[in-house]
């Protein structure tokens, strides 16, 4: 095979907060999580798998936070979600027998039920209720670089004033990656892209090679980078940083201009949780009655009116093979372009959200197996590969130092640090001091103060989420991240008071090991300093 | 019985302080920093009683902010600073450094009317991010400043000449134009039409009760009965004139009765929210 003019990385970032209630028989946020699976991640291995076993050779690189792969393999949440299906499958059932007289409805509804039923066959008898082993498979078949990610999601640039917790975060990300995979992650997936100069130390030290940064964290780097972003810049630790091509990331992701606001595509907002009868629906809202997205959706965006058509399974799909065509054409004039004014072939790096696949983007996961189909079948200018590949086509790359940066809305920390959440951080610090003053106090500790300082740490690094932050920033939805703010400090601090006095409540101590049950293989010395 | 004792999350208040004579620093974007402190009350007495008599009126608390840029400040005097006044109760402020790619440290003081600074608290050093490209080159990566700018253009930042004022507010507008993530499942509705809306929609509910055993088919298709012989369906009703036949047959198969009701929907006035509003009103 002759070499390629240029290259392109699909990167997608796959993350949920850990949302975890087995106080509640039904909790509304745990339906992120199922949500993400119907929608998302099974369609997303159902493609990949069809891809594979088609032979279309391909080459993908996914994130996995630990947040979410210790959700994925929890017991509590896979009977869980079976239940949502059960109930969805219910729903769609009764609608395919309310909408017989509506042709185009009816046929949406069929439509779902057999999703959801495809859903449950693969999550039973496929992948046994184990999501993470068909990733596992992927990546070992070489289709899949699956690359790490903070221990939940930690915004690192925020947490710069104490090194060791942001060592910790990585650390963790590490070796939660090494237990889903079997083996440790070449690249890293800063979250939100957030960057500060000398973070590469502690990338290298867990055997990082490299990690990803928005655009503006190489242009921006010093000495001015040669080829921009369309090639790794190596810090002068040797850790690689990809940068972010903002040209590709707009056609997807951009509101105005990108692919899923197509008229013909699924629109998000119109949902039988909301347009149907209260009492016909009840049965599937939560505890509170309050109406929400149930995922049964029939309308198409149709444009901007409230006057919605019904959705079209088959226009969609058209529609987004001539947007899976647009965006290689795209691609190929791109790297041509690039060509001109490069001395070797150029690496295109396009990160998403996974769950904007799906979830957001309904066709999304249709849109990248027909590109994946397309790059093998219809053109020869562009290869798929994943990061690590390219620095072993071109091992000479550029030194430079990248600019602190992030892919959050300003392109720096403005979203994690704003009047609406800059009061967490007073805490956040405190708690990593403390654990690291804990930790220092403590190298050998009994049984009890071993147990209260591993759950300590799992109180700090859930608090440390992101998620947090960036909900209090969107003003919806706050109270529920104000109380997990609040539930992980008033935790954590009730540990740190047992563990200076020595003694624990110890059924309170078993309550909250089995709520924030994650990261079983923490060791609180992680926060050692001494 | 022991009463229930509250658990640390009910008893729990988010703490003001720690007890703590602090100033913490941290990096928002190239042009702001953010800073968080809290001082013991006892601090600032101490730091009150080195005051003179005629030092106490005017004295206000100020945030000095130092740009500390290649300098091991204190040891050495910085390129700069400037003051910010605070009221009494501020813990944390914004503030705008205004100046890219440059080191500050922060004090938290005492200033009297006369000039003199009572020190409280010292931050830690932060360094705000260089926002453009570099002018440094690399003689081994050498590239031609009119072939950067077209890698650069790709992004939409470009063609402007670096450093111009058109160039930061381009590349300002695309930073804050192709953004992502944050958290998907927590996403705002945003309407599409503005004002006042309704929607009518019709749902017809059949239902009636037969022996548990029997069984009923509504137009040729079962419908399940409950425990108690009930049964009901629901069905969204289009426009027009719909026959619905409801059979049911005994558990033997023997008996069958046949009701077939006519049902009609129609919308006796147009729906267009111009004309139909006017009338509609009582």
């Amino acid at each position: 095979m002759t070499e390629r003019a240029g290259f392109l990385a699909l990167v997608l970032h796959t993350h949920l907060p850990f949302v975890r209630h087995p106080e509640h028989p039904h909790f509304l946020e745990e339906r992120w999580l199922f949500e993400a699976i119907t929608e998302t991640y099974l369609p997303l291995l159902e493609r990949f798998q069809r891809l594979a076993n088609d032979g279309v050779p391909f080459r993908l690189t996914m994130s996995f936070t630990p947040t979410l792969l210790a959700m994925l393999s929890d017991g509590l949440l896979q009977t869980r979600y079976l239940h949502y299906l059960e109930q969805l499958s219910e729903l769609s059932a009764k609608e395919i027998e309310r909408t017989r007289w509506l042709p185009p409805f009816h046929r949406l509804a069929l439509f779902y039920h057999h999703r959801f039923a495809t859903a449950r066959r693969l999550y039973v008898e496929s992948f046994r209720r184990n999501l993470i082993q068909p990733f596992r498979e992927l990546s070992d078949r070489g289709l899949l670089e699956p690359i790490a990610s903070c221990a939940t999601h930690g915004y690192l640039p925020l947490m710069e004033v104490q090194p060791v917790a942001v060592r910790a975060q990585i650390a963790v990300g590490v070796r939660a990656f090494e237990q889903a995979f079997g083996k440790g992650p070449v690249g890293f997936w800063l979250p939100e892209c957030g960057y500060h100069p000398g973070h590469e130390t502690f990338l290298k030290e867990f055997g990082i090679r490299y990690f990803l940064t928005d655009a503006h964290g190489i242009l921006f780097g010093s000495p001015r980078p040669k080829y921009g972003v369309y090639a790794p810049a190596i810090c002068p630790n040797g850790v690689a940083a990809f940068g972010r091509d903002l040209e590709s990331s707009k056609s997807v992701w951009s509101a105005e201009e990108g692919y899923p606001g197509d008229d013909e595509y699924r629109d998000f907002y119109r949902d039988i949780g909301f347009d149907l009868d209260y009492d016909y629906v009840r049965p599937y809202l939560n505890g509170d009655g309050a109406r929400l997205n149930t995922g049964i959706k029939y309308y198409r965006i149709t444009g901007k009116t409230d006057d919605k058509q019904p959705y079209d399974p088959d226009r969609a799909f058209e529609r987004a093979a001539q947007h899976a065509g647009n965006f290689l054409f795209n691609r190929e004039r791109q790297v041509e372009h690039l060509r001109s004014i490069m001395d070797r072939a150029p690496l295109i790096v396009s990160p998403y959200d996974a769950e904007l696949f799906g979830h957001w983007w309904f066709e999304g996961p249709d849109w990248l197996e027909l590109l994946v189909r397309k790059i093998h079948v219809d053109q020869r200018t562009i290869e798929l590969i994943a990061p690590s590949d390219y620095v072993q086509r071109y091992p000479t790359n550029q030194v430079l130092e990248p600019t602190m940066s992030s892919w959050g809305n300003g392109g720096y920390s403005d979203v994690w640090l704003s009047g609406a959440n800059d009061w967490i951080y007073r805490h956040l610090h405190k708690m990593a001091e403390r654990m690291t003053e804990q930790a220092n106090a403590h190298p050998r500790p009994d049984p009890l103060r071993a147990r209260i300082l591993t759950q300590m740490a799992k109180e700090l690094l859930l608090a440390q989420s992101s998620d947090w932050a960036f909900i209090l920033k969107t003003q919806t939805h706050t109270a529920y991240a104000y109380r997990r703010l609040r539930d992980h400090l008033a935790r954590f601090g009730a540990l740190y008071d047992a563990s200076r006095q020595g003694q624990a409540d110890d059924a309170w101590l078993s309550e909250i090991e089995a709520k924030d049950n994650l990261f079983p293989f923490l060791d609180y010395r992680l926060y050692a300093t001494s | 019985m022991v009463a229930r004792v509250a658990t640390p999350e009910e008893q729990f208040v988010i703490p003001t302080g720690y007890g703590d004579d602090r100033i913490v620093a941290m990096v928002k974007d190239p042009w702001w920093i953010f800073a968080y402190w809290e001082i013991q009350a006892g601090t600032e007495r101490a730091a009150r009683s080195q005051l003179l008599p005629h030092e106490v009126a005017g004295l206000q608390s100020i945030l000095r902010v130092y740009d500390v840029t290649g300098i091991d400040y204190p040891a050495q005097p910085a390129h700069a600073s400037f003051d910010i006044g605070l009221s009494g109760l501020a813990t944390n402020w914004h503030l705008h450094t205004a100046t890219p790619g440059r080191s500050f440290i922060v004090e938290l003081g005492l200033l009297t009317a006369q000039g003199r600074f009572l020190l409280l608290a010292r931050s830690n050093r932060v360094t705000t991010p260089r926002f453009g490209p570099s002018d440094v080159i690399d003689e081994a990566w050498m590239i031609a400043d009119e072939d950067f700018w077209k890698l650069v253009g790709e992004i939409g930042l470009g063609p402007g000449a670096s450093g111009s004022a058109s160039w930061s507010r381009l590349a300002a507008q695309s930073l804050s134009s192709v953004r992502s993530s944050g958290n998907l499942f927590i996403q705002n509705r945003t309407p599409a039409v503005r004002g006042f809306w309704c929607r009518v929609d019709t749902d017809l509910v059949i239902h009636g009760a037969t022996e548990p055993r029997a069984t009923v088919t509504v137009q040729g298709q079962p419908v399940a009965i409950r425990k108690d012989g009930t049964f009901s369906l629901r069905l969204a009703l289009p426009d027009g004139t719909q026959s619905i036949t409801v059979e049911c047959s005994s558990p033997d198969g023997r008996q069958t009765r046949t009701v077939t009701p006519l049902i009609s929907l129609a919308w006796p006035a147009p729906v267009t929210p111009s004309t139909a509003a006017p009338h509609s009103r009582p």
